[in-house]
């Protein structure tokens, strides 16, 4: 393949995905590299999605299938990009495989070296709410369904003892513990750039309790507690006690003030909350503490009138940065300034704070390595002519989905088609312009 | 060879059937030693049927492959039959390891042993029973497969764009090359759609070799599939023009809601009350925005949310506009007093945030109010701590509601594409196919699919032309769905239940023989014609009433 | 509103005279309508452009020896034609008709369909018996005396529908004493013939509307009180089993219903043959099965086809063999699957017939219906 026809794509989420499924082809090959062990991104850690409230894994787990199955994609899953040289038509990238331990040609997901392993650690996926052994699936529905083993906390590799236990447990010969990571360079004539976004740091606003109060919750949070996958196998019940919440309070907004922009998404996920708790506990009253309600387009006002006046007490305040969360002998409390300017008052056993989103961690790292701009809130700027391009400031490396910029999914998709026709656009020219010397290396015409 | 029981000489099936352990996924609770035994124990009930039944560690894995090719081959076998896992996971394996042998990969079967039976039936006893119940179903069904074949079809590459806004130019330009051509038809005698603004892509368009500008015409009739398209073109003046295209790009844009037609809203012709729309587009050839005789007001209201409540969505953009217009007048005429009345902002991402700040700091009144009326030119705000305001002002902005446009019906029918509940062209997935329609080919960009802005109208824009640029390649054939629905005209009576049920427009009527015909290139062999015909005058390749009846009945004997 | 026709002393007559001035005057150019066969005994379909013939034809027939639907439906199935014909039935053939139009089986464009108030009908197997009885007990039907209800076509007694104003034209006589008879337009087809005799439509019609809600009334008390009967009757799958007992599987049902359209019926096609060793597995697992083996199941498969279209018109039971109260049943099971979907065989509104219309509105209250008709049932979700 030459560079004409490689593409890579970062982040193997909803958008990376979707781009590589429409780029691969027997004249486009497809490197789609992943951080995380499992492909799939954010969408697969939510029970339903709004406004379909349709099953996320049933949703996604199609497309993820035909991603690990299709022969012109290959998916390099915890792996990291760790340089980006070239230009359009002609980059050269170097992709860290980070060593697995074990082999996903051998291993078949029975899950006995999980049994065995004697080291237990907070599963971030579970957003820690549940523990997971230092050899691990992040969840269970893993696509590849295969483990990794964390070397910092498995006692053989980072040194402490002769721990063979998973070796040993293993009837097809899966693990191998000399595994090392291994550097692939690429040659690729254009990168996608999706590597989602992250929830607002909640522990940034103490005034909200999160961290402090057990009963409060952030959204990621809530969502695996509801997931049928997840920690609590979906029953919604209180951290630390167990008990079954009667009052939950949901806040808006968490982190509008800080970041400075509304991200348009977290009214209705707000809702889809009120859904699911009413779905699992008929008897529980909710309120929604807000002010703006956001909810634009076709598909989604429908939903908020689904929930308001009959599931959930839509509770204004003239104010959420002014939304107060405190502990009391019986649960919690959230003080929040009325329609009147005056500061009400309302008990809760549990609280869910909508969270805004906000660049992940290491988008700025890959922008510095992409070489592309940030915008002011640090994501990652497009459409510099003003049209409707997912181009980057970079030519030939694009961009799509929340990386971009707080969205729905259904803007996450139509950014990743925009990008891949881009792509395809691009690729198709080159191949006309482009001659190759010998070596490989372009020779523009 | 099924079974014909003709008297003429009958070929001996050789029905393979391979069981998967899948490690212990499946071994590990089927004993599928007694499977194999109880189903060769009765195999002298398939009449001309020799059954080749094996089991294997892992089929999926490359030599697990390797051997059922060999096996296909060595055995010469007619039928095959897989239970293993999921057909989600390996359907597609074992298919195209058929494809390497002589043996058509529709006369063979995966039956799903693990997620529906292993895996779910505690009891290992009652998970063999099911398992061997499952096999003997799919051994009887498999019998009465025909072979299929696929059929590439070449494709024409060219892309239709209907409407010539912000949406429509987007996409000719992002298809725009010397590899295909772009047909962009335009309704009316200029380019540039609703945006009120001059695009700055016109021009880009104008002078596009690629691109053929059809002004002052509308799509009259279409026909056709994905790659191959023909579509009748009518100018205004009645000429007729037929062009052929591989894909079909829906960007007619939209419409504004009547403001009246909310029962809370009510004024008169002379009453100074002019749509958003239309206060942008003087506010941008005027420079300001004069009362009908010629005065400056000295108050404007701009009121948001109209017809919110009566078309039942938020259209997004309105808050936006709004703002920046209530802005743009406080900059240009300072003296005039701008008040913006909103129940919520819908001002999402660091755009909305600059709009309300720019409004802020310009000096606009922002009155948040639980619901507004207006009659003439007084408007009654209730506000959120419950008090009322009667205000009057010497002109009141109302922005009203993005609606569908009123060809969207008609296009829609023409088309054999939904329509939402809303009115707008339905997309053929909410999420994760928001620009396709159920029909192939046909696409939509822009607030032809719903109120959108202009940035997300050209993305949307740029995403059907990705969809075209990858799907449909220049010298590449496409190889439609080869499970499709067959009528026989002997037994069909033209009742059209079929025709009104499929969702893909992929069946039509005609009239001369007085039967319903499907257009197989178009169908997707979804059954829903199937189950609707009572007379059994369909028949979908692959899942036969023989093939169902008799898997079925075999299981539950 | 209405035109009128003065009857004299014969409404049948008149209504005769009325056909052939139609064609006389060239306003159609053939009508269909019922004569005598020449036995005595029967009476056939007579598509007839020979305005003499009329003469011999009898507008309102006794009986229903073929549903006036079935001969719309041998004429128009391979398109509407170029003649204009006018079809004078009783109200259930013009119900079933519009019904097979919506169903693509009759075209309806160069169609008039006329109805008439309907007294009911005299059961086939009493007429061909004794005809001259048979026309004596239709006369005192039409002049509205009482007959036992014995005597009269078991599915009229449970009538409603015995009136149609929104045929074409209906024939409207009941409660007017015999000496007139409404001509009620119900389309602008209608409109036009009436234009072209120059009929005024100008007779209000309260008269003729109380005494058809008087009967009316009757009807649906007599409908009721049959519906319990036989609700009760077929409760549980035994109850079912029991009434369709004497089934022969003859068919005959099938090919007297004017619905029953296919060219073929799935329950003759391929797939209803079964493997020998499948029915002798059937019969070990059972103890014993009956053969022909899906006699029941032809039944219940038959009324999924077509119960959302049955006009309850009663040929079915007319024609069978076994004296089976299959009408009584398929009418019973039709009232209530037309009620779920609010949908209403043979009327012409616009109404899409409900299999090939998705309602989401129309699934809520699908689970409460089945356990309604469960005895000590109940839903299951």
């Amino acid at each position: 393949m030459t560079q004409a026809e490689s593409i890579l794509v970062i982040g193997a989420g909803i958008a990376g995905m979707k781009a590589s499924l429409m780029l691969a082809g027997p004249a486009r090959k497809v490197y789609l590299v992943e951080r995380l062990p499992i492909i799939g991104g954010k969408t697969i850690k939510n029970e339903e999605s709004f406004p379909n409230m349709e099953c996320s894994t049933c949703m996604v787990a199609p497309i993820q299938q035909a991603v690990l199955q299709n022969p012109h994609i290959e998916t390099l899953t915890y792996s990291a990009v760790e340089s980006i040289e070239g230009s359009a038509g002609d980059f050269s990238v170097s992709v860290r495989i980070k060593a697995r331990y074990v082999s996903l040609e051998a291993c078949i997901g029975c899950g006995m070296c999980f049994e065995v392993c004697p080291v237990t650690l907070p599963n971030e996926w579970e957003e820690s709410l549940i523990e997971k052994k230092a050899i691990y699936v992040p969840c269970s529905g893993s696509l590849p369904n295969v483990p990794v083993i964390d070397s910092e906390r498995c006692l053989k590799l980072n040194g402490t003892e002769e721990c063979n236990l998973c070796v040993e447990s293993c009837a097809f010969e899966a693990i191998n513990l000399e595994d090392e990571d291994r550097l692939l360079e690429l040659k690729v004539g254009a990168l996608i750039l999706a590597t989602g976004s992250e929830t607002f740091d909640l522990s940034a606003l103490p005034g909200l309790g999160y961290g402090a109060l057990p009963g409060v919750y952030s959204p990621m949070e809530f969502e695996r507690l509801f997931a049928s996958n997840g920690p609590t196998m979906g029953e919604i019940t209180l951290r630390g006690s167990g008990a079954v919440p009667d009052r939950v309070a949901i806040v808006h907004c968490a982190g509008r003030e800080e970041q400075g922009y509304c991200s348009g998404i977290c009214c209705m996920y707000s809702f889809k909350f009120v859904r699911f708790l009413k779905h699992k506990l008929p008897d529980v009253q909710v309120f929604n503490i807000h002010s703006d309600v956001c909810v634009p387009g076709k598909n989604y006002e429908d939903f908020f009138r689904s929930v308001n006046g009959g599931d959930t007490e839509m509770l204004f305040t003239s104010s959420i940065a002014d939304v107060h969360v405190s502990g009391t002998d019986s649960g919690l409390r959230v003080a929040y300034p009325d329609g009147g300017g005056v500061t009400a008052d309302l008990e809760v056993d549990m609280v869910i704070l909508a969270a805004a989103i906000i660049p992940a961690p290491l988008t700025a790292r890959l922008a510095e390595l992409a070489g592309v701009e940030l915008d002011d809130s640090g994501f990652i700027r497009t459409s510099l002519d003003g049209s409707g391009s997912m181009e980057t400031s970079r030519a030939g490396i694009f961009t799509a989905g929340t990386v971009e910029g707080p969205k729905d999914i259904q803007s996450t998709v139509i950014q990743a088609e925009s990008a891949a026709g881009q792509v395809a656009f691009l690729m198709s020219s080159m191949a006309d312009l482009t001659e190759r010397d010998p070596s490989g290396k372009s020779v523009k015409s | 060879m099924s079974e014909t029981g003709t008297g003429k000489t009958e070929m001996t099936a050789r029905v393979g059937v391979y069981l998967c352990e899948c490690g212990p996924n499946i071994a590990g609770k089927i004993d599928l030693d007694k499977v194999m035994a109880d189903i060769l124990s009765e195999s002298d009930r398939y009449r001309n049927v020799e059954l080749v039944i094996r089991r294997y560690g892992f089929l999926c894995s490359g030599p697990g492959k390797q051997y059922l090719e060999d096996e296909i081959k060595e055995n010469g076998l007619t039928h095959l039959v897989v239970a293993a896992c999921s057909p989600r996971d390996h359907d597609s394996t074992f298919m195209e390891v058929c494809s390497r042998t002589d043996l058509n990969p529709y006369l063979y079967r995966i039956v799903n042993i693990r997620e529906q039976c292993s895996w779910v039936i505690t009891d290992p006893e009652e998970a063999t029973e099911r398992a061997a119940t499952y096999i003997r179903g799919s051994i009887s069904r498999v019998l009465r497969q025909s072979s299929l074949f696929e059929k590439p079809l070449e494709i024409n590459p060219d892309a239709v764009v209907i409407g010539g806004g912000a949406a429509g130019m987007e996409a000719a330009l992002a298809l725009s090359s010397d590899l295909r051509r772009v047909f962009l038809v335009e309704k009316s005698a200029s380019l540039g759609g609703g945006c009120g603004i001059t695009m700055p892509q016109e021009k880009a368009v104008i002078e596009d070799p690629n691109v053929d500008i059809y002004l002052e015409t509308q799509m009259s009739s279409v026909i056709g599939f994905l790659g191959n398209f023909e579509i009748g073109l009518k100018s205004a003046d009645g000429k007729d023009e037929e062009i052929t295209a591989g894909a079909i790009i829906l960007a007619i844009g939209s419409d504004y809601s009547d403001p009246q037609e909310s029962g809370r809203i009510s004024f008169s012709e002379s009453d100074e009350v002019h749509i958003l729309a239309e206060a942008e587009r003087t506010l941008e050839a005027a420079g300001d925005l004069k009362l009908r005789d010629g005065t400056m007001p000295e108050t404007i209201a701009v009121v948001h949310c109209v017809g919110r409540e009566e078309q039942g969505y938020c259209s997004g953009v309105c808050c936006s506009s709004s703002l920046k217009l209530a802005a743009a007048i406080r900059r240009l005429s300072p003296e005039t007093a701008v008040t913006s009345v909103y129940r919520d902002l819908c001002l999402p991402g660091a755009d909305g945030e600059n709009v309300l700040r720019m409004a802020r700091e310009s000096g606009v009144e922002l009155i948040r109010t639980k619901g507004t009326s207006l009659s003439g030119m007084e408007l009654d705000l209730e506000k959120m701590d419950g008090t009322s305001e009667k205000r009057s002002f010497d002109m009141i902005i109302p922005a009203a509601a993005i609606v569908p446009a009123a060809d969207t019906v008609s296009l829609a029918e023409m088309l054999r594409i939904p329509l939402d509940e809303h009115g707008f062209f339905k997309e053929a997935h909410r999420m994760t196919d928001p620009a396709g329609t159920t029909t192939e080919g046909v696409f939509i960009a822009g607030t032809a699919h719903g109120p959108m802005s202009v940035m997300s109208s050209m993305r949307f824009a740029r995403a059907c032309a990705g969809q075209v640029l990858t799907r449909l390649v220049p010298g590449e054939r496409i190889v439609p769905e080869v499970k499709v629905t067959e009528i026989l005209e002997a037994y069909c009576t033209g009742c059209g239940n079929c025709l009104d049920v499929c969702v893909y427009g992929a069946i039509y009527a005609d009239t001369d023989r007085g039967i319903s015909v499907v257009n197989e290139a178009v169908c997707r062999g979804c059954g829903n014609c199937f189950a609707s015909c009572p007379s059994g005058a369909l028949r979908t390749r692959h899942f036969t009433n023989e093939q169902i009846f008799r898997e079925v009945d075999e299981a539950l004997r | 509103m209405a035109a009128v026709l003065p009857v004299g002393s014969d409404l049948s007559g008149a209504m005769n005279r009325f056909l052939k001035t139609i064609l006389e005057k060239d306003i159609v150019d053939a009508v269909l309508m019922p004569m005598k066969v020449p036995s005595g005994d029967s009476f056939a379909w007579i598509i007839m452009s020979d305005s003499s013939i009329v003469d011999d034809a009898e507008a309102m027939a006794p009986v229903m020896p073929v549903q006036g639907a079935r001969a719309l439906r041998s004429l128009t199935r391979k398109g509407e034609g170029s003649i204009r014909v006018l079809a004078l039935m009783r109200p259930c053939e013009i119900r079933a008709a519009i019904e097979l139009s919506k169903l693509g089986q009759v075209k309806t464009e160069n169609l008039i369909l006329a109805a008439y108030d309907c007294p009911g009908a005299v059961p086939m197997d009493s007429f061909v018996s004794d005809p001259s009885s048979g026309e004596d007990l239709f006369r005192k039907m039409l002049a509205g005396e009482d007959v036992s209800a014995g005597e009269v076509k078991p599915s009229c007694t449970s009538c409603v529908e015995f009136s149609m104003t929104d045929a074409d034209l209906h024939f409207g006589h009941f409660g007017l004493g015999g000496t007139e008879v409404l001509l009620i337009p119900g389309s602008p087809k209608g409109m036009e013939i009436l234009e072209a005799l120059e009929l005024p439509a100008d007779r209000e019609t309260s008269i003729w509307d109380e005494a058809v809600r008087k009967r009316r009334e009757k009807q649906v008390a007599s409908r009721d009180a049959a519906f319990e009967e036989t609700g009760e009757n077929i409760r549980g799958v035994q109850g079912m089993l029991n009434v369709f007992a004497d089934c022969i599987s003859c068919r005959n049902c099938r090919a007297a219903c004017p619905i029953c359209y296919c060219r073929l019926c799935h329950f003759e096609s391929e797939t209803a043959k079964q493997d020998p060793n499948s029915r002798l597995d059937s019969a070990v697992t059972r103890g014993g099965i009956s053969l022909p083996a899906d006699r029941m199941l032809f039944h219940t498969g038959r009324m999924t086809h077509m119960s959302l279209s049955c006009v309850s018109c009663g040929q079915c039971s007319d024609a069978c063999p076994a004296d089976i109260p299959v009408a009584q049943v398929f009418s019973f099971v039709a009232d209530r699957t037309q009620k779920a979907f609010e949908y209403s065989a043979g009327r012409n509104d616009g109404d899409p017939l409900p299999l090939r219309s998705f309602m989401k509105s129309e699934l809520s209250g699908i689970h409460e219906m089945v356990s309604d008709a469960e005895p000590g049932g109940h839903a299951h979700e």
